[in-house]
């Protein structure tokens, strides 16, 4: 108990903390304009959504911001190049932003560049030690002004510079973003802008900073096909747009946010893979254990010599036969040049063997429930299929081992067949990840979510107003977070919380259906809890200080101050005011009213928090939990964090 | 001392005569006899000799050599007394350095001087050195096979030997570059040709020579090697080499630390050559598929070492040219106009419109190929009806990006087909794509390879690809066009190369060269921007990635058992396989190993691994020496770190080899 007072304390001098930076901010955000940044943005579009509507509603607020900058840019630039432009300029959620457009010039988006990349510094030191690459933040640290440049500077320039710079743009410039929704583990989803460049890895770590998730190894992207019934978690050096763009347009298919102990399953217990089951079965006890220091050695042995080693493994296993539902059983051996398998009649000598496949061209999916679909042997199946195939095809290669563990030996073999030492190596920075996230959380105050306290100190000492508006509305999602639990299962303080909430708590699982409605944008989230979770909802805001917000947004948003007035005026307001308490940074917050429409987990009705939000998204305010909404926040307040503690343990 | 007589000319003392032979064991040796007593050192009787002989020479290298005990005596300040050294023993002065006739694994024949008085893992470091060739304690020397009858007549009488007998190594350090190479080779036009054989890849072998040599038939076969290997903690002499005789130097210990193209060209190109003789000779298996990229990865080694491009690929000039016309016309844009316009210019690509034969190969339809007008730009490739409809819509458009492209030419009937299988959503579309003649072949088929691999014709490999597709057209038009046998002679130097030599001679039997040339550059096409050491090095892991990689084999007969298995030796693990059928019984990693001993008597080996597992056996095949220094050395091997560089723990290996004194 000690504890959590000095933890309220803490919360408390935060509070005040961000009040005054708040106010401070207010001024200071006036007088400079914000100056989106240019990166241009060649298209846009997004997966896992209707249209293009939909994935902008569905985006964060910082999300929402970046992309506004890149569509303002691009405008000012006179290239009136998308509908989406338009469109979003219709929504004229950033109205000032596109004002300003005009006003920046070459030098002024140079600074802003460096304004930018100092911020998000700040952000970094500030908040979680292992800054992941927030796309967003990637945005604007390449500040490409080449247009601007004017020709006397750009002859001012030297040759040399002129290419690189020259060079560096040419790549900016075709960067395409995609608004991407991600399904969490509690059917809650999440929309995030994933830029061409990104590797699951960044967006691993976008996501982790998002949610709050202890960060481990396990944690992966995860495709699914529900058409085709498979699926295959992403590999930590995929390049996920890459991997999106072969989707069809009106696919089903979607991405998960989840842990897989089998993601690196072979780094944890090589021996598993790398000992024995060749011959007799004879090791299976054996392979159980293994003290780490073998471990280690086998890994060295198989992954860091001059070339890695691929497990040997051979066996019988069915391979469906193309176009019909029958199934053949063939002695298959796996090479690190392919799978193979013995012809009949031949031996499993090297130079009898029929090749299969080669792994170039395929990528490997674990098939889900073919025995109801394929009338396979059973339901332990792996898939190998061209990633450009998204429909039935006589293509597409099924095959179905006798049991689980054969199954997950020939998945991961045929892995580190196919990625060979890469796969190590993202092991090993998902470890140091971890590792990262894993020592921070020690030194903080061991909850995941809010920040770290002292972040809040000195991001205020910078008196940046893209970091306070930040945190703002990170806090917010961590608020409705807090929140939502007591509202939806109130009773219980101890409820045991899923660890890896999503930040912005976007549509929480069924049961919370209420408050998952709220969860879609930050700004949105809070107002189906009563008014009471508004209330506790500000605390939490400046309390725990913000995490890693992109900057942009706060250039974008111009009416910082709303947010701060609004709250106080919300608070006896009930739901419907909250709203706008969360929208808050729009300047006039027009609440609609709620409407109550309960959302399946699928699309969860995200707001965004700034724009006046379609309709559709609106919550129901009044759940019922409202009604206890009127205690102090305090009293809430700790039961959070009592809940948190519980969860932490 | 020695000497005092009486008047009568007898000896008073306790001297006696010794005789000691000039030269290396030749019983005609001229011989010297000198007057000794048991308390002789030595160093005395070697100033003796020298004394005797009269003859004005450099004998620092030479030392006594007695023969019935096999052994060198190298302790000067012994006494012959201590050597138990009495009148009747055969001495030999001789030198200790001898030349011998290396057979590197690349097959080339090397005159050097070995020292043939220390133990054989110093005598090959010494080698090594000469060679420069780091760690050497992953090679060791092998005896020649017994010659035949057969060999002789294959043989050409002149056979080109290297000779280095002349190279003298200063001291122990590391030799200094110099010109490109260790300064010790550039001293003549002689010995820069030795560096130059050592350190890049030889032609490929004549096909028809490569199908006489012996190949194994079987895993007993494969025993046979291993039982050559000579010990290491013995000089050659003990072995009963002689000078002059011919030995092999291979790599014995398949786990090769720290290589390094930048600092190790002769150990790369050595390795690389040792691979690929395994792989020619079939002394380990691989699949077909597997064959083409070796095959493919030699064609292209190849050509990089004919073309002198040693250390630079051959790709980069051209690449590197494009780059720097591509800056400077950046440049030049950069100054005058938008950046919009530098934007195009950079992005433009360039692309190919013709009048192609196109076929879709349809469920119940007849139709054969049919003119359409084609246009192929960046990765896409689109059709129309006629040249006019061009602008309009195709009837097809295709993103060859992650396809499958396959080529379909006979030169000789005159058809350059490309088979591409494109993946769209639905799953894989097929289309021909037939063209008139080899150029446009090639130019066609070079910008779908690109494409498929994500690559547009702006790429800068894609005029090489152009020319390689040509050549090896050409090269099925001399090679396995008409007869289905080998055309040339192992001429590789040209650019037309026959495939046959590139494959192990039974895909010779399988394949004519025509079916094994589309192969083996459809594989090339993926390894066609490798640099030199990159693809020797990428030759050498998918060599390493082969299952059976690094195991050496010894018949065994384990305790117990009544009959006899083959033991592989792997440098992490022991594997006992079935003799008949070859399939492996067991497997016991050296990481559970606690000991092992030698019962020399009985020539068996006893192990002794984790969780009371002990394994016995007697080798059959082999010395159970050869086995004894295998596990010894596999195991010192690991005991290497980076860290600690190159210098090498003799020590530590004669312990963990040796420990013969009881034999």
């Amino acid at each position: 108990m000690g504890e959590s007072n000095e933890d309220i304390d803490q919360m408390f001098s935060n509070l005040l903390g961000e009040m005054d930076l708040l106010t401070q901010s207010l001024g200071v955000d006036t007088l400079p304009p914000p100056e989106p940044k240019p990166p241009r943005t060649e298209f846009n579009y997004s997966v896992g959504f209707k249209d293009l509507n939909e994935s902008l509603n569905a985006l964060e607020d910082q999300d929402l911001d970046a992309l506004m900058a890149d569509l303002v840019a691009d405008i000012s630039e006179a290239e009136q190049r998308t509908v989406q432009a338009q469109k979003e300029a219709s929504l004229n959620r950033p109205p000032s932003a596109s004002l300003e457009v005009p006003g920046f010039s070459g030098a002024a988006s140079l600074g802003y560049g460096a304004n930018a990349a100092a911020t998000s510094i700040g952000q970094y030191e500030d908040d979680l030690p292992p800054p992941p690459a927030d796309p967003i933040l990637d945005l604007p640290l390449p500040p490409p002004p080449p247009e601007p440049l004017s020709q006397e500077e750009a002859e001012a320039q030297a040759k040399a510079d002129k290419i690189k710079l020259a060079l560096e743009k040419l790549k900016e410039a075709k960067v395409k973003k995609l608004v991407v929704k991600v399904h969490m583990d509690d059917n809650s989803t999440k929309s995030l802008m994933v830029d061409e460049r990104q590797l699951a890895r960044d967006v691993l770590d976008n996501l982790f900073e998002k949610t709050h998730c202890d960060c481990n190894v396990d944690w992966c992207l995860y495709e699914i096909y529900p058409e085709l019934q498979i699926e295959r978690f992403f590999e930590d050096h995929e390049n996920v747009i890459e991997v999106l763009s072969d989707w069809t347009r009106d696919t089903e298919n979607k991405v998960l946010f989840l842990e897989k102990e089998e993601k690196y399953a072979v780094f944890k217990n090589p021996q598993n893979f790398y000992l024995g089951n060749k011959g007799k079965k004879e090791n299976k006890e054996t392979n159980e254990k293994m003290n780490a220091k073998n471990k280690e050695s086998l890994l060295e042995e198989s992954f860091c010599g001059t070339s890695i080693i691929v497990p040997e493994l051979e066996g019988a296993l069915y391979l469906k036969e193309d176009g019909k539902k029958s199934w053949k059983r063939r002695y298959f051996l796996l090479r690190a040049s392919g799978i193979y398998y013995v012809p009949k009649g031949k031996t499993k000598t090297s130079r009898d063997l029929a090749c299969f496949i080669q792994f170039e061209n395929v990528n490997i999916y674990y098939g889900i429930q073919c025995k109801m679909k394929y009338k396979a042997p059973t339901d332990y199946c792996f898939v190998l299929k061209h990633p450009q195939i998204q429909k039935e095809s006589q293509y597409i290669k099924y095959l179905c081992c006798d049991d689980a563990r054969t199954l997950s030996q020939w998945v991961t073999g045929i892995r580190i067949a196919k990625y060979g030492k890469t796969l190590y190596d993202n092991y090993q920075r998902a470890m140091a990840r971890a590792g990262l996230a894993s020592r921070w959380t020690n030194l903080g105050t061991a909850n995941a979510a809010p920040p770290a306290p002292p972040s809040t100190g000195t991001t205020q000492a910078n008196g940046q107003i893209p970091q306070a508006a930040h945190p703002m509305s990170t806090v917010l999602g961590e608020a409705q977070r807090h929140v939502e639990l007591p509202k939806d299962q109130k009773p219980a303080p101890g409820v045991p919380r899923a660890q890896p909430l999503p930040k912005s708590s976007l549509p929480p699982p069924p049961p919370v259906r209420g408050s998952s409605d709220v969860s879609g944008s930050p700004g949105m989230p809070p107002k189906a809890k009563g008014t009471a979770d508004g209330f506790p909802a500000l605390p939490n805001d400046l309390l725990p200080p913000p995490p890693p917000p992109p900057p942009l947004e706060d250039d974008e948003l111009p009416p910082p101050p709303p947010d701060f007035d609004a709250p106080p005026d919300f608070v006896p307001p009930p739901p419907p005011s909250f709203v706008s308490n969360v929208g808050s940074p729009l300047p006039p917050p027009p609440p609609p009213p709620p409407t109550f429409i309960p959302e399946s987990a699928e699309k969860p009705p995200i707001v965004v928090k700034r724009p006046p939000v379609p309709p559709k998204r609106q919550e129901n305010p009044g759940p019922p939990s409202g009604g206890g909404g009127e205690q102090d926040f305090m009293s809430d307040l700790m039961k959070a964090l009592q809940k948190k503690r519980g969860n932490m343990s | 001392m020695a000497g005092m007589k009486t008047a009568m000319g007898d000896y008073i003392d306790s001297s006696w005569e010794l005789r000691v032979f000039v030269g290396e064991e030749d019983p005609e040796a001229e011989s010297v006899t000198l007057r000794v007593t048991g308390e002789s050192h030595i160093g005395g009787v070697l100033l003796k000799i020298v004394e005797e002989i009269k003859r004005k020479q450099d004998w620092s290298d030479h030392a006594i050599w007695w023969e019935q005990k096999r052994q060198w005596l190298l302790q000067t300040h012994w006494t012959l007394d201590k050597y138990g050294i009495l009148a009747d023993a055969r001495l030999f002065f001789g030198p200790q350095h001898r030349p011998v006739i290396l057979r590197l694994p690349n097959r080339r024949a090397l005159r050097l001087r070995a020292s043939f008085s220390q133990p054989l893992f110093q005598a090959v470091a010494a080698i090594c050195r000469l060679l420069s060739i780091r760690h050497p304690e992953e090679m060791s020397l092998l005896r020649a096979p017994e010659k035949k009858e057969k060999k002789k007549k294959e043989k050409e009488p002149e056979e080109e030997v290297y000779d280095l007998t002349k190279v003298v190594l200063a001291g122990g350090i590391a030799p200094a570059l110099f010109r490109g190479m260790p300064a010790h080779f550039s001293d003549s036009a002689q010995t820069e040709a030795c560096y130059h054989m050592l350190s890049r890849p030889q032609p490929p072998p004549d096909p028809l020579l490569l199908q006489r040599l012996p190949r194994p038939s079987s895993l007993l076969d494969k025993t046979h090697l291993h039982s050559r290997w000579l010990d290491s903690s013995r000089c050659l002499m003990q072995q009963g080499i002689k000078a002059g005789d011919t030995l092999w130097l291979r790599f014995k210990y398949y786990s090769f630390f720290d290589l390094d193209p930048k600092i190790d060209p002769v150990r790369l190109t050595q390795l690389y050559e040792q691979a690929r003789w395994d792989l020619l000779l079939e002394e380990i298996d691989c699949t077909e598929e597997e064959m083409m990229v070796f095959a493919a990865l030699q064609y292209h080694i190849n050509k990089l070492s004919q073309s002198g491009e040693v250390d630079e690929p051959a790709c980069t000039d051209p690449g590197l040219d494009d780059l720097d016309a591509a800056l400077s016309n950046l440049e030049v844009k950069l100054e005058g106009s938008a950046p919009t316009d530098v934007l195009d210019s950079l992005t433009t690509i360039p692309e190919l419109k013709d009048h192609l034969r196109i076929f879709r190969p349809r469920k119940l339809t007849l139709k054969g190929y049919r003119q359409h007008w084609v246009v192929f730009k960046e990765t896409t490739l689109s059709y129309y009806k006629s040249q006019d409809e061009a602008p309009g819509d195709p009837i097809q458009q295709l993103n060859l990006k992650g396809c499958e492209v396959v080529p379909d030419v006979n030169v000789s009937g005159q058809k350059f087909c490309i088979k591409l299988l494109v993946p769209s959503p639905e799953g894989m579309s097929e289309i021909y794509l037939r063209c008139q003649d080899e150029q446009q072949y090639a130019r066609w088929m070079a910008g779908c390879r690109l494409a498929s691999k994500g690559r547009t014709m702006a790429d800068s490999s894609y005029s090489s690809e152009v020319q390689a597709i040509l050549a090896f057209l050409s090269l099925q038009r001399t090679g396995g066009g008409g007869s289905s046998n080998h055309p040339q002679g192992p001429d590789a130097s040209t650019e037309g190369l026959n495939p046959y030599g590139l494959v192990a001679p039974r895909f010779q039997r399988k394949f004519k060269a025509k079916q094994l040339t589309p192969r083996i550059l459809e594989a090339h096409q993926n390894v066609a921007q490798l640099s030199l050491s990159e693809a020797q090095l990428r030759f050498i892991q998918a060599w390493q990635s082969l299952p059976d990689f690094g195991i050496s084999y010894v018949v065994v007969r384990f305790k117990g058992s009544r009959k006899d298995e083959i033991l592989g030796i792997a440098n992490n693990r022991l594997i006992r396989i079935d003799l008949a059928v070859g399939d492996v019984v067991k497997t016991w990693r050296f990481s559970n190993m606690r000991q092992w001993n030698v019962n020399w008597d009985i020539r068996q080996v006893a192990i002794e691994f984790d969780e009371h597992i002990n394994v016995a056996f007697s080798c059959v095949s082999a010395s159970c020496r050869i086995v004894h220094e295998y596990i010894g050395g596999y195991i010192f091997l690991s005991t290497r770190e980076r860290a600690r560089g190159e210098e090498l723990d003799e020590d530590l290996f004669l312990q963990l080899t040796g420990g013969h004194e009881a034999f």
